[in-house]
């Protein structure tokens, strides 16, 4: 059983890692892959969003298939299934084996951080994203891990063409073509607070060298709520009378669930890895059908959960009373992807799961840290400088697994506004130095440009005279895309940029009448 | 001019050019035909097809690719716009120029551009990756570690990083879109080498027209091909909005670059000398703006 087990892990791994890889942009329009497919089967997710919207995550059925298993069998998703569960397993082997599990105190901590979020979803924010497995792992595979992975095969390959070795450099520079778009990104992607995404995910893997999969064990929120549907499951682990309580089984155990305690056994904690099936030496334990009740649930306490539903929701003034919540647009750079929701529902709907900067084509696409409030930590904001809107480009609508960012068609994209640019007339090279430029209106991808060219006499020290193009800003064409920033040959601090003030989705943010 | 008369023509001109030099003023004596075209301007309904006979106008793809050559071939696919808008050259244009140079023995073809938007989009709903490759040609992203400083010896670029491919193929042909342009009024053939460059190449704009046309002193094409089989009037160098595009089915093939641009400027109502790079180039000897009837050949296919 447990190389059954063994072959589902690493399959649905390489299958999430595949997924991940192409997240990306290929040239098309469409994405062509189901690449958010982990989350929608993810029924935290679905959860906490039918909480905070009153309406679904996008592919909601998906997350009822594991509902229904887990009804039916108990924690398979975690044993099975989930990649996070599958990289804690290969993490947990380079801990010390044979180690006893002492901590089974701890499997209630879990219960009291679903009930946290789930009780701070009832009364509207979405904090779910932060710890649920899927988009924990997305997230720090895409803002941290995978930039990291990038930064060292560029590290490699430019060290390779810069010996200029015969045959040697050949090779790299082929592979580094054939590897380009799909192992390795299109271009590098870099990330702000990567390395702390990173530390964060690292710990956590760390955590099984204390104890094996720590995480799934007694912080996992997906896990909990496994657990809670896992009391009813008739297809589970029984063991016959024929068990010595030699103890075998105990420390092979994943879930720490007391295998050879009868009773005592925790029901709600086994994942069916398998292990005590294979181990035992009297042959007495079966996973299957069974009509008898034998395992229990984790104790919580009734006092300690009130305790935790309380916390939960004193956690939402706590985390909003800022002073956004006076002004919503005390944060002029918050520049949302396009298709994105007004904020308040945008923030109820997003998971923080990465997918949507993953899979952008420039990179601009970033995490914030507190643009938008502690509640918004992580969720995606535009940053021009370091990446443009691209105008045709509809694929973090695409991925988005809880319509955060609604889909775009290609019509609705190119009239979607996500801010609007300004000239900075000290610093534009045309209105402050005389000197010709244009490139903001070069680049500009609006059918009829956003930004026009007015033509001006300048008067130079030595007073000779020259007619510039001065570029003007059309607020009733730009977009906000920001590419005329990024553009802008002012590198350190460009004279033009977007603010998000005439974004489509805020009613609160325009500028025109 | 009729088939017959351009076939003859063509045959004779091919005849005089494989001869050596020196020999061809004789040889045309002898034919009694004027001197070969320098630049050949077709129009017509099928773009394959223009871009055919302007080719062979000049004295067939055999004049500029031999056998076991190393092509490299710069299009146009800067923008993430689609053929009908016009921001890049017509994949169909470029294709038949992979095709031809394949026909005469070109061992390999490559084609890429440093576009504006992203690349992978670009190369896709250009129309040029997908055509280009179908006709057996290499399409191929730029690589960074490719770029290396260049001694260029303008008068205003004196060194920048040049795309090392460019340099070491041993046959380059240019096949630019012709269009509009703010800062250059029109983008044609000069303007194309924009596409080759690294680093920071918008602080060009400030000496637009010296760096053109000191980049067209150091990067010669063997061939250039001037796509105005759809042409962007306003709103360029990408448009978007297809009032702006203009079908004029006419391929302009040449070798002198200057020229090229020259007789690419009459076909928006101006003249070579409007345009600052052309005007400039022709100054310093790099080509002719003068366009002398007699050295153009005008078909209709």
């Amino acid at each position: 059983m447990r190389n059954l087990r063994r072959a589902s892990q690493l399959l649905f791994l390489l299958l999430f890692l595949y997924l991940f890889l192409q997240t990306r942009q290929t040239g098309q329009d469409e994405l062509g892959y189901p690449v958010r497919i982990f989350l929608d089967f993810d029924p935290l997710i679905l959860l906490t969003t039918l909480l905070t919207t009153h309406s679904p995550a996008r592919a909601f059925w998906l997350a009822g298939i594991t509902i229904l298993l887990t009804l039916l069998g108990g924690r398979i998703y975690c044993g099975w299934f989930c990649p996070l569960g599958t990289l804690h397993s290969l993490v947990s082997r380079l801990g010390r084996r044979n180690k006893e599990n002492t901590w089974q105190h701890l499997h209630s901590l879990k219960y009291f951080i679903l009930i946290i979020l789930v009780s701070s979803a009832l009364a509207s924010m979405q904090l779910t994203g932060l710890l649920d497995p899927i988009a924990l792992l997305i997230r720090s595979l895409s803002v941290s891990l995978y930039p990291l992975f990038n930064y060292g095969g560029k590290a490699l390959f430019d060290t390779l063409y810069d010996w200029n070795l015969p045959l040697i450099t050949d090779a790299s520079e082929n592979l580094a073509a054939a590897l380009r778009g799909n192992l390795f990104a299109f271009q590098p992607p870099y990330f702000r607070q990567g390395a702390f995404t990173g530390i964060f995910f690292i710990v956590i893997l760390a955590l099984n060298l204390l104890e094996k999969r720590f995480w799934c064990r007694y912080l996992c929120p997906l896990g909990a709520l496994l657990g809670l549907f896992s009391r009813y499951a008739f297809f589970r682990r029984t063991v016959n009378d024929a068990c010595t309580e030699c103890r075998a089984c105990e420390p092979e155990c994943h879930g720490n669930t007391s295998p050879a305690s009868r009773p005592g056994w925790l029901q709600s904690e086994c994942y069916w890895c398998g292990n005590c099936k294979d181990i035992c030496p009297g042959r007495s334990v079966s996973f299957g059908f069974s009509g008898n009740k034998t395992g229990e649930a984790v104790s919580l306490g009734r006092r300690r959960v009130v305790v935790a539903a309380l916390s939960g929701v004193a956690v939402v003034p706590l985390l909003r009373a800022m002073p956004y919540k006076k002004i919503p647009t005390l944060e002029a750079r918050l520049i949302r992807p396009p298709g994105a929701l007004a904020e308040e529902e945008f923030l109820e709907r997003c998971v923080k799961c990465g997918e949507c900067m993953k899979v952008c084509t420039t990179n601009g696409l970033q995490p914030t840290l507190l643009e938008a409030g502690f509640e918004g930590i992580w969720s995606p904001l535009l940053v021009p400088r370091l990446g443009y809107c691209e105008f045709h480009c509809t694929l973090c609508g695409q991925v988005c697994p809880t319509g955060a960012i609604r889909p775009l068609n290609q019509e609705e994209k190119m009239r979607t506004r996500i801010g609007l640019a300004f000239i900075d007339r000290n610093r534009c090279l045309p209105w402050s130095l005389g000197l010709p430029c244009i490139v903001c209106e070069e680049v500009c991808p609006t059918p009829k440009k956003a930004i026009w060219l007015e033509e001006r006499q300048v008067t130079g020290r030595d007073a000779t005279t020259a007619v510039v193009q001065q570029p003007v800003v059309d607020p009733a064409l730009c977009i906000g895309c920001g590419i005329c920033e990024a553009s802008c040959p002012i590198r350190d601090q460009p004279a033009i940029y977007v603010t998000c003030i005439g974004e489509s989705r805020a009613e609160g943010n325009q500028l025109l009448l | 001019m009729s088939r017959r008369n351009f076939l003859i023509k063509t045959v004779l001109t091919g005849a005089a050019l494989s001869l050596p030099t020196g020999l061809d003023t004789l040889a045309r004596a002898v034919a009694g035909t004027p001197p070969p075209a320098s630049l050949v301007m077709a129009t017509g309904p099928s773009a394959a097809a223009v871009t055919r006979a302007a080719i062979g106008g000049l004295g067939g793809i055999s004049r500029f690719i031999a056998k076991g050559d190393v092509v490299v071939i710069k299009p146009n696919m800067s923008w993430d716009r689609v053929p009908e808008q016009a921001g890049n050259t017509n994949p169909e244009v470029v294709a038949t120029v992979v095709a031809l140079c394949l026909e005469a023995g070109a061992k390999s073809v490559t084609l890429f551009d440093r576009p504006v938007n992203d690349p992978r989009r670009c190369y896709v709903q250009s129309g040029i990756g997908p055509a280009a490759e179908k006709a057996g040609g290499r399409v191929e992203f730029m690589n960074d570690r490719r770029f290396k400083k260049m001694a260029i010896g303008g008068m205003v670029l004196k060194e920048w990083p040049i795309y090392r491919d460019v340099v070491e193929a041993d046959k380059l042909i240019n096949i630019p879109i012709a269009k509009h342009h703010s800062r250059a009024r029109l983008s044609m053939s000069m303007k194309n080498w924009m596409g080759v460059l690294g680093g920071d190449r918008s602080t060009l704009h400030q000496r637009l027209d010296e760096c053109l046309v000191d980049l067209a002193g150091f990067i010669r094409p063997t061939l250039t091909v001037l796509d105005a089989v759809r042409v962007l009037v306003a709103n360029g160098p990408q448009g978007g909005d297809l009032a702006d595009v203009k079908r004029l089915d006419t391929v302009i093939a040449g070798i002198d670059q200057v020229a090229i641009d020259a007789l690419g400027a009459t076909l928006f109502g101006l003249q070579g000398s409007d345009l600052g790079y052309v005007r400039l180039g022709h100054q310093r000897g790099l080509g002719n703006m003068r366009l002398d009837p007699l050295h153009i050949i005008k078909l209709s296919v």
